[in-house]
């Protein structure tokens, strides 16, 4: 068991760390986004020198400096000039350029690792630690995910576990006909449509997610319904199909046969031999199931305009002004989320299923 | 009966084939194949027909329904810009009869009928709103607005300053002799230690002179100061001054309400200056006054609005002056219409190039022409003209847009069936992209097995394991939007499930008798995978690969939707096939900034999308069912 927990977590990190590394290797080959205005630049550039990522080197000499500005030497292709004025009134260059990829790679893994430095935001909030504008927003996704990931386990159990025991009647019909519309409509879709009808033509509900410092509970409350109903209903769907699926096999088993025969009424057998059984596989894909939640978020956020993560990372990837750092930190995120998940899923599966655990020994 | 006692002999059994020889007979029935059998069994689940029969109508439709067409749906047509639907027969129930309900518009003050009492919106042509739909009411308003009337205006001071000073746009002129005095109507005072102080700066002064101040223990009401305390020395006739209000207060709590500023001469009732409303907070801010600074805003206001049923198509086929008509355009025009476009000058129109034309010609009337520009030699003009746009568009009665139009004045309809088309095509290719490279990718590693089926499987998950958002990211960044950006991000890992079905095929197959019965007799690798276990397995695979094609669909709408992926204006050539740049994301994309104002934008592809991939996806299910009825339930 020890050994099968250390070989998935060991393979879950080199997972993590080949995407990471992979998504910080292809945007650097992308072009560079630095901050707009000249002084922000100027920051920024310093602080890239500081960091490692880049270095800098002065040019004083007159005859260079002048020929630099009069256009006629090009004195590097992907590095940036500033023109200062020294204290003689003599011009110089001070020429930031950025040094090997490789190089850059392993000083990003440096400052992240030893200093908790992902690097500072060049356009969302220009020359922010990337960290500190990202920890503002994780509370208010993981918090709307977590509402969603429990409003919605108890509604999908219920539905499943009617349409199971309801099987082949119109119960049963209508709840796999509406999980099939709500597996198949893609959430964004769904959510707009709500929007629509809630928020627009009834006007029950805020068209807005409510701004985080009004402190009127109701009305953040009001503003929490329109996107955990649009996280849901997918969700909600999707557990109620395999639900339905585990337990109509388990209640056509043999061990339920037995537990009949011997005299439990159909109502004990249900719930003491087939539901137990019938959840055990379900655990992990419920925990699974919130990676789903949060890789949808991303677009219900923008939709409602919630200040999440995802809308940081969609307002980071406008097109034409791309803030690395932010893309870079938030996927690292959902990266993280997603693959800590899947390491619990397997070791779930590790302890509640005993095949795998002696597997690991084959 | 079963209990029956019955009593049998040897009489009661005959010999069937006692003197025969027995033979193989043919079956009576027709025997039933693999694809019959699987027909038969997709047949019996009557909601998968129905929806099978609904997906295979929409994708008709797709093809039809642009071909057929009469309704712009590619250029950008501004005159009939966001009409909304209309529909034959549900029209006469008051449903998409192509009229639209507004609300909150504000009415133009001077259109009121003295008889109804009704003022008319505006922006809006007042023959167009549907008779007996017009209603007018009173919203409380604070903008500075001259369509905000009444109500108060209210005075602040900043923290850190010690008052606020605010005076009169114009100068007022008074005459001395007749006694002038200003009038101001207090209404609320609230602060302890506050202070408001009227001035004026006569012509005989350089500054100004408090004639009076109102102080909160005053309180509240109508106050009277007189001019004449503002002069010192001889009192001119006529003095000509601006009025000035300056608001003491040390707290940024306190303030002071009042409606009216007038000024009367004694003699007379009537108010010779008066502010109120709009006017009165028209008053300007003393920023010459480095120890002035505060708020001037009004409050409880009334904005007279409107709301009404429009007659959009009315609207925009009517007679419309249009700008900048190019002059190529006009002659075709012109000329199309030969004798019926005969034009005859306006005596009337000062523009020498005015002229009118004759009823049956769509062009009414010239306006005037524009200046010429050249540009590489060539001489290029426009006409401002007066056109009727039903005509000029060819509609000899009012069209039906079913869907609308959107932003640009496409026929909603038509581009919705376009776009259906394109995001099935994108979704058809980029499926078939993905079981190929699966297929490839599975036979390999389920054939070998071993090591190579290790190593595969683990380069699998690592890509299987990457979020979304970070392939989006890194193609995003590399390629920007668009197609390419679209296509990658939609194969990098969709090929995944189509490679572990097939390898699962595999490791059914590869050890069965028959292949191994080929090995030893010398067959290749690719012999075996290609002859023998490819075959057996191929149908699994592809009914199972299917249901990629909603997928694809659904992750297309998506990226679409959030902009990284197909746009407006582009067109592609993907493999041969030609493909507009709207897909059903991109026509949702564009709805969502009018939620609110133009909910049918949204409606239509909504509810097209979500059949579109409920039809698919119980369409693919029936023929997995179908083909494998093992796998029946087992989503």
């Amino acid at each position: 068991m020890v050994k099968y927990i250390i070989v998935r977590t060991v393979w879950i990190f080199i997972v993590l760390i080949t995407i990471l590394s992979l998504n910080y290797t292809l945007l650097k080959l992308a072009p560079e986004y630095p901050p707009t205005t000249e002084e922000a630049r100027g920051i920024y550039y310093a602080r890239q020198v500081a960091d490692g990522y880049m270095t800098e080197r002065v040019i004083d000499d007159p005859t260079e400096v002048q020929s630099i500005r009069d256009g006629e030497v090009e004195f590097c292709s992907n590095c940036w000039a500033k023109l200062e004025v020294d204290s003689s009134d003599n011009y110089q260059f001070r020429i930031y350029e950025p040094v090997p990829i490789v190089v850059q790679y392993f000083r990003w893994v440096e400052n992240v690792v030893f200093d908790w430095n992902w690097g500072y935001s060049t356009r969302v909030a220009v020359n922010v630690p990337v960290f500190d504008v990202l920890k503002e927003r994780i509370p208010v996704t993981l918090q709307l995910n977590l509402i969603a990931l429990f409003f919605y386990i108890p509604i999908g159990f219920v539905l499943g576990i009617i349409a199971a025991l309801r099987k082949n009647t119109w119960v049963d019909n209508l709840i796999s006909f509406g999980v099939m519309v709500f597996i198949s409509i893609p959430n964004f879709v769904v959510m707009t449509l709500l929007l629509m009808l809630l928020g627009y033509q009834l006007e029950w509900l805020p068209t807005q997610f409510p701004a985080n410092d009004i402190e009127d509970f109701w009305l953040q409350f009001k503003g929490l319904i329109l996107p955990v109903l649009g996280l849901s209903f997918a969700a909600i769907a999707g557990l109620t199909r395999v639900t339905r699926a585990e337990l109509t096999e388990v209640l056509t088993s043999e061990f339920l046969l037995l537990a009949r025969t011997k005299g439990l009424t159909r109502k004990q057998a249900v719930i003491r031999h087939a539901m137990r059984n019938s959840m055990v596989p379900l655990v992990p894909g419920i925990i699974f199931s919130f990676v789903g939640l949060l890789s949808g978020s991303v677009i219900i956020e923008r939709i409602y305009s919630v200040p999440g993560t995802g809308r940081i990372f969609l307002r980071a990837m406008l097109a034409g002004s791309y803030d690395y750092n932010v893309i870079l930190a938030t996927t690292a995120f959902y990266t993280i989320i997603t693959l800590f998940a899947v390491l619990l899923v397997d070791l779930s599966y590790g302890i509640v299923d005993p095949r795998i655990r002696m597997g690991a020994r084959k | 009966m079963a209990d029956e006692k019955r009593n049998l002999t040897s009489e009661d059994f005959r010999f069937v084939q006692a003197e025969e020889k027995i033979y193989d007979k043919k079956f009576d029935t027709k025997p039933i194949g693999y694809f019959k059998d699987a027909m038969i069994r997709f047949g019996k689940n009557r909601s998968n027909v129905i929806a099978t029969s609904i997906l295979f109508l929409i994708v008709l439709g797709t093809i039809i329904f642009p071909l057929l067409s009469t309704k712009n749906y590619t250029l950008v047509i501004p005159e009939f810009s966001n009409l909304p639907p209309r529909m034959p027969v549900v029209e006469n129930f008051g449903l998409f009869d192509g009229t639209s309900f507004k609300e909150d518009q504000p009415v133009d003050l001077s259109t009121i009928d003295p008889e109804t009492g009704l003022g008319f919106p505006i922006g809006y042509e007042s023959e167009y709103i549907v008779d007996g739909t017009l209603k007018n009411y009173i919203k409380g308003c604070t903008e500075a607005s001259e369509l905000c009337q009444a109500g108060e205006n209210v005075m602040r001071v900043t923290s850190n300053f010690d008052y606020l000073s605010i005076f009169s746009e114009e100068v007022l002129w008074v005459t001395m002799s007749q006694n002038p005095v200003v009038k101001i109507n207090i209404n609320e005072i609230i602060g302890e230690d506050v202070t408001l102080n009227v001035l004026v700066k006569p012509t005989t002064s350089s500054d100004y002179v408090v004639i009076g101040s109102i102080t909160d223990t005053d309180g509240i009401g109508e106050y009277t100061f007189n001019f004449e305390d503002a002069v010192t020395g001889i009192t001119p006739s006529l003095i000509g001054s601006k009025i000035k209000l300056q608001f003491v207060s040390s707290d940024v709590s306190s303030y002071i309400v009042f409606d009216t500023v007038e000024v009367y001469y004694d003699s007379q009732d009537e108010a010779i200056y008066s502010y109120s409303g709009f006017e009165l907070s028209e008053f300007e801010y003393d920023v010459e006054d480095e120890f002035s600074s505060g708020t001037f805003s009004r409050q409880n206001g009334e904005l007279l609005l409107a709301e009404f049923r429009y007659d959009n198509y009315g609207a925009a086929l009517s007679d419309k002056e249009i700008l900048a008509f190019s002059a190529v355009d006009y002659y075709e025009l012109i000329d199309s219409y030969g004798a019926d476009c005969q034009a005859y000058d306006d005596p009337n129109n000062v523009d020498p190039e005015g002229k009118l034309f004759p009823d049956a010609c769509p062009i009414k009337k010239i306006i005037a022409r524009n200046e010429s520009v050249i540009v590489a030699g060539e001489e290029y003009y426009s006409y401002n003209l007066i056109l009727n746009y039903a005509e000029y568009k060819g509609y000899t009665e009012t069209p039906y847009f079913l869907f609308g139009t959107d932003m640009a004045g496409r026929d909603l309809f038509t581009l919705l069936w376009v776009a259906t088309r394109t995001s099935l095509i994108i979704g058809v290719i980029v499926a078939s992209i993905n079981i190929s490279v699966g297929i490839v990718y599975g036979s390999i590693s389920g054939y070998y097995g071993g090591k190579t089926d290790i190593i595969m499987q683990r380069f699998a998950e690592v890509i299987g394991r990457i979020p979304w958002l970070v392939t989006l990211s890194i193609f995003v960044a590399l390629y920007g939007p668009g197609i390419t950006t679209l296509i990658l991000i939609l194969i990098v890992s969709g090929w995944i499930g189509v490679a572990s079905i097939t390898r699962t095929q595999f490791y059914r197959y590869k050890g069965r008798e028959y292949v191994l019965a080929s090995r030893t007799l010398g067959a290749k690798d690719s012999r075996l995978i290609f002859r023998h276990i490819l075959p057996n397995g191929i149908g699994t695979i592809i009914t199972s690969s299917i249901l990629t094609i909603p997928y694809v669909i659904f992750a297309e709408s998506t990226i679409s939707y959030l902009g990284y992926g197909i746009g407006h204006g582009q067109s592609f050539n993907i493999l041969g096939v030609k493909l507009s740049g709207v897909s059903v994301g991109v026509l949702l994309s564009d709805g969502r900034a009018e939620l609110a104002s133009r909910p049918y934008l949204t409606l239509f592809p909504a509810l097209l999308i979500s059949i579109l991939m409920i039809t698919f996806n119980m369409f693919g299910n029936a023929l997995r069912d179908a083909f494998n009825p093992a796998l029946r339930g087992s989503e």
